[in-house]
C-alpha cells in the first residue's frame, strides 16, 4: 500500500454514517491481498479476516470506522435553496460559506449560503447561525428544479476543492475524514506489518460504518463474538486554543486508561512501546470514550477491549490534521500486539 | 463564461499585493492597446485609441484587488495570528486552507472541536483576532523560516461552474470588471477609452484617487461585482440585488450618489437593448466611483455592476448571463459617450 496516496484517496471518498459504501468498497479492496477473506457483512461494515489456521484459535479484533460526519437534505423553499440537518457532530459555527459535494448521481456542487458583511451588524456577525437557518445553495433557481434533481434524504458532505487533502512539513497530513480513516489505513499497515508474520490468533480487521451515530461497531462484535478488541479512533491534539490536556501530535499513539479499557490490555501495550521504545501517550478515560470501545466492551457477554487513539487537531472540521508518524507508531504497537496479546484474564 | 475571468480568478491580488494580476493583465493586454503605465500606488493605466476623441475623455475602472488577510504575530508556538485585508465576516474563516506569502505555504485557519466547547461557546464565533493559522510548524524559529510579518494570506478556492448559469470562485469581486474591462480592450472601440485597473479598493478605494487625478476624465464607468443576499430566508428588502434578474445599475451606493444623466441614459440603453436590469434595494458597499467623483473639479460617473453572492468570501458566485450583459451594456455605453448621448 502506499499510504500516502491512500491517505489522500479514503480523504477525498464521500462517506456520511449509512452512505459509506464507496469507503467501504474501497477498504474491501485494500484489504483482500493482505487477508484470508475481505468482504462486506450484513450490516455494512468492511472486514477483513487474517486466519492463523491453529485449532480453537483465539479471534483479535482491531476496529476503526470508515465513515464521517455530514449532512442531509430535509426540504427546500420556494427560490430552490435546500434545507438540510446535520449527520453527527457538526460544528455550525464552520458551516457559512463552506463548500459541500451533494450526493446525488453524478454529485452536484453546493455552497451554505450565507450573508455578505456589508448587509450584517457587528452584532450578527459575532453570533454562529443555528442549522436549521441555514440553506445550500446548489445553483437552482426553483424548488421544482431542486425536487427533482435533489430528493430530500440525499447525503451531503464537505468539499475540500477538487485536492481533498494535503502533505503539510513534519509529516502531517490535513483533509476531511481522517476521523477515523486515518486509522482504519493505520490498521491495513498493521496488517502489511504482520505479512508473512505467523500469528496465535485469528485477526479480524473492522472497517465499521455508522460510528458517528454510533451503530456497525454493535452488530459486528455480535457476528464476530471477538475475545478481545481494539477501538482505534481519533483523539483531541492540542492546538493554539486547546493547549489543556490534550495529546500532542507526533508524540505517539494514545494508550486509554480508565473503565472502557481492560486492564491486562492497557498493561499489555504500555509494555510492547515501553520494550520496543515506540513512543506512547496516556489517556486517562473517566467514563464513556467516545468510541467504538464503548459499544464492544458490552456486546454479546462483555468483551475485553482496549481503546487507542491517534492524536488529531481540528476534530470534525474539513481541516483535520494527523501525523504519519504517529500512524507508523500505532500500526506498529498494533502489529507487536497481534503476535503476543498476551491474553490476561478479563476483569472488565 | 466571459474569457479571462477563470484566469483572473484564480490569481491572488489581496490589496497592495496585486502584482499577479498586473503581471497577467500586461501580458494579455500589450498586444492590443496604444499605452500602458503603472503608477505610484501599482494603478495599470491602459490607454486604448478609438474611432475618435471624446471632449474631456472616458474612463473605465475595475479593481484588481481581493479581500485577504496579513500576517499579525508568530506565536512562539509556531501558530500565525492575523489580521483581514477588507471587510470579512468572521464566520467565514474558520476551517479553511489558505496560503501564506510569495511562496504560497499552505495552512489552516483551526478551530478548538466541537467535542470540546460548551452549548453557549458553540453560539458565538471567534473574532478574527483570536483566530490562528496551523502551517505545522513546531515552534516560533521553524514558523519564521516560511512566513514573515505583513506577508499576504489568500483564501484557497478553486474555479468551477455548477447549477443553473452559476460560477463559483474567489474574488469574482472584481476580477468579474476586470475581465470585462479586458474584453473591452480587445476590441476596436468607438472611441479613445482609458481602462483602470485599480488597487486597493477593498481598504477604502485608494488607487482610485490618484488614478481619477492623473487620467482626469470627463465620464467615469466604474465596472464591479456588487453585494447580492438573494437568499431564500433573507427579508425581501434586504435581498440588495438578484443573481439572474440583470446588471445592477448604480443609483446610489453606501459612498455614492451617481450621475442621474448617466444613471438614466444608462437604463435606457438597457431597455433599448432589451437587457433585463437592477438597482441596489439596499443602501450598502461601495465603488471605485466614490474616490473618482471628488476627484479635480468632480467627475461624471456611472456603474454597471455584477451581482455576486458570498462576497467577501472564499467562494463567491455569479450568474453567467448577468455577466455576459454587464460586458453587453458596457459595450453600448461606450458608444454612446462617443456618440455625445451623455449630454451636459
Amino acid at each position: 500500500m502506499d499510504l500516502k496516496k491512500e491517505l489522500q484517496r479514503f480523504c477525498k471518498l464521500s462517506g456520511p454514517s449509512a452512505f459509506e459504501a464507496p469507503v467501504v468498497k474501497a477498504a474491501v479492496e485494500l484489504m483482500a491481498p493482505l487477508t484470508d477473506e475481505a468482504y462486506v457483512d450484513k450490516f455494512g461494515n468492511a472486514i477483513g479476516v487474517r486466519r492463523c489456521g491453529k485449532k480453537n484459535a483465539k479471534k483479535l479484533l482491531f476496529d476503526a470506522h470508515i465513515d464521517e460526519i455530514g449532512m442531509i437534505v430535509s426540504g427546500y423553499d420556494d427560490d430552490g435553496f435546500l434545507l438540510f440537518t446535520s449527520i453527527g457532530g457538526v460544528d455550525r459555527r464552520m458551516l457559512p460559506g463552506r463548500e459541500v459535494t451533494i450526493l446525488t448521481d453524478p454529485p452536484m456542487f453546493g455552497i451554505v449560503a450565507c450573508l455578505p458583511p456589508h448587509v450584517l451588524s457587528r452584532e450578527e456577525m459575532d453570533r454562529s447561525i443555528p442549522m436549521k437557518d441555514l440553506r445550500i445553495d446548489a445553483g437552482l433557481t426553483s424548488k421544482e428544479k431542486a425536487e427533482k434533481l435533489i430528493p430530500v434524504g440525499t447525503p451531503v458532505s464537505f468539499r475540500n476543492g477538487d485536492y481533498g487533502g494535503f502533505y503539510m512539513d513534519n509529516n502531517l497530513f490535513c483533509g476531511k475524514s481522517m476521523d477515523d480513516r486515518a486509522c482504519f489505513l493505520i490498521l491495513v499497515r498493521t496488517l502489511e506489518l504482520l505479512k508473512g508474520r505467523e500469528l496465535d490468533c485469528d485477526l479480524y480487521i473492522i472497517g465499521s460504518c455508522r460510528e458517528e451515530v454510533a451503530l456497525g461497531a454493535r452488530t459486528a462484535a455480535f457476528a464476530i463474538a471477538p475475545d478481545a478488541c481494539v477501538a482505534v479512533d481519533v483523539t483531541h491534539a492540542a492546538t493554539a486554543d486547546n493547549k489543556g490536556e490534550d495529546s500532542v501530535l507526533g508524540g505517539g499513539p494514545e494508550i486509554g486508561i480508565g473503565p472502557n479499557c481492560t486492564r491486562w490490555m492497557t498493561e499489555r501495550m504500555k509494555a510492547i512501546c515501553e520494550a520496543r521504545r515506540i513512543p506512547m501517550q496516556l489517556s486517562v478515560m473517566p467514563g464513556a470514550s467516545g468510541t467504538n470501545g464503548w459499544v464492544f466492551q458490552i456486546a454479546r457477554e462483555g468483551i475485553a477491549t482496549q481503546v487507542l487513539s491517534l492524536p488529531e487537531r481540528y476534530m470534525h472540521t474539513p481541516v483535520e490534521i494527523v501525523s504519519l508518524k504517529d500512524m507508523e507508531y500505532t500500526a506498529e504497537l498494533l502489529a507487536e500486539f497481534a503476535l503476543e496479546p498476551g491474553w490476561g484474564v478479563s476483569k472488565c | 463564461m466571459l474569457k479571462y475571468l477563470k484566469e483572473l480568478c484564480l490569481m491572488d491580488g489581496v490589496s497592495s499585493f496585486e502584482d499577479n494580476v498586473r503581471d497577467y493583465i500586461i501580458n494579455e493586454l500589450s498586444p492590443v492597446v496604444d499605452d500602458m503605465r503603472i503608477d505610484a500606488l501599482g494603478n495599470l493605466i491602459v490607454f486604448k485609441k478609438g474611432a475618435k476623441r471624446v471632449k474631456g475623455g472616458l474612463m473605465l475602472a475595475a479593481h484588481m484587488d481581493e479581500v485577504g488577510f496579513i500576517v499579525r504575530k508568530i506565536e512562539d508556538d509556531g501558530y500565525i495570528r492575523f489580521s483581514a485585508v477588507g471587510g470579512i465576516d468572521a464566520r467565514v474563516v474558520l476551517g479553511r486552507r489558505v496560503f501564506i506569502g510569495k511562496d504560497m505555504v499552505p495552512g489552516v485557519t483551526g478551530l478548538k472541536a466541537i467535542h470540546l466547547v460548551s452549548a453557549e461557546e458553540v453560539k458565538r464565533v471567534p473574532k478574527i483576532k483570536e483566530m490562528y493559522i496551523d502551517i505545522a510548524a513546531p515552534d516560533k524559529a521553524s514558523a519564521e523560516k516560511k512566513v514573515s510579518l505583513g506577508d499576504k494570506i489568500v483564501f484557497d478556492s478553486d474555479y468551477l461552474e455548477f447549477g443553473e448559469d452559476k460560477v463559483k470562485a474567489k474574488a469574482l469581486d472584481d476580477r468579474v470588471g476586470c475581465a470585462v474591462m479586458m474584453n473591452l480592450a480587445k476590441q476596436d472601440l468607438p472611441c479613445d477609452v482609458t481602462f483602470v485597473f485599480t488597487c486597493q479598493e477593498e481598504v477604502g478605494c485608494r488607487g482610485a484617487f490618484g488614478a481619477a487625478f492623473s487620467v482626469n476624465p470627463a465620464y467615469a464607468l466604474v465596472l464591479e461585482g456588487t453585494t447580492s443576499a438573494d437568499i431564500s430566508n433573507v427579508p425581501a428588502e434586504k435581498k440588495v440585488t438578484r443573481l439572474g434578474a440583470g446588471p445592477v445599475i448604480g443609483c446610489m451606493d453606501g459612498s455614492t450618489i451617481y450621475d442621474e444623466g448617466l444613471f438614466r441614459m444608462t437604463a435606457a440603453l438597457a431597455d433599448e437593448a432589451g437587457i433585463a436590469w437592477q438597482i441596489k434595494q439596499y443602501i450598502a458597499g461601495g465603488t471605485d466611483a466614490s474616490a473618482i467623483q471628488r476627484t479635480r473639479e468632480g467627475v461624471r460617473v456611472a456603474n454597471i455592476s455584477v451581482p455576486v453572492r458570498y462576497l467577501h468570501s472564499a467562494s463567491t458566485v455569479a450568474c453567467g448571463k448577468d455577466i455576459k450583459d454587464t460586458l453587453k451594456l458596457a459595450q453600448l455605453f461606450v458608444r454612446a459617450i462617443a456618440e455625445g448621448k451623455a449630454g451636459k
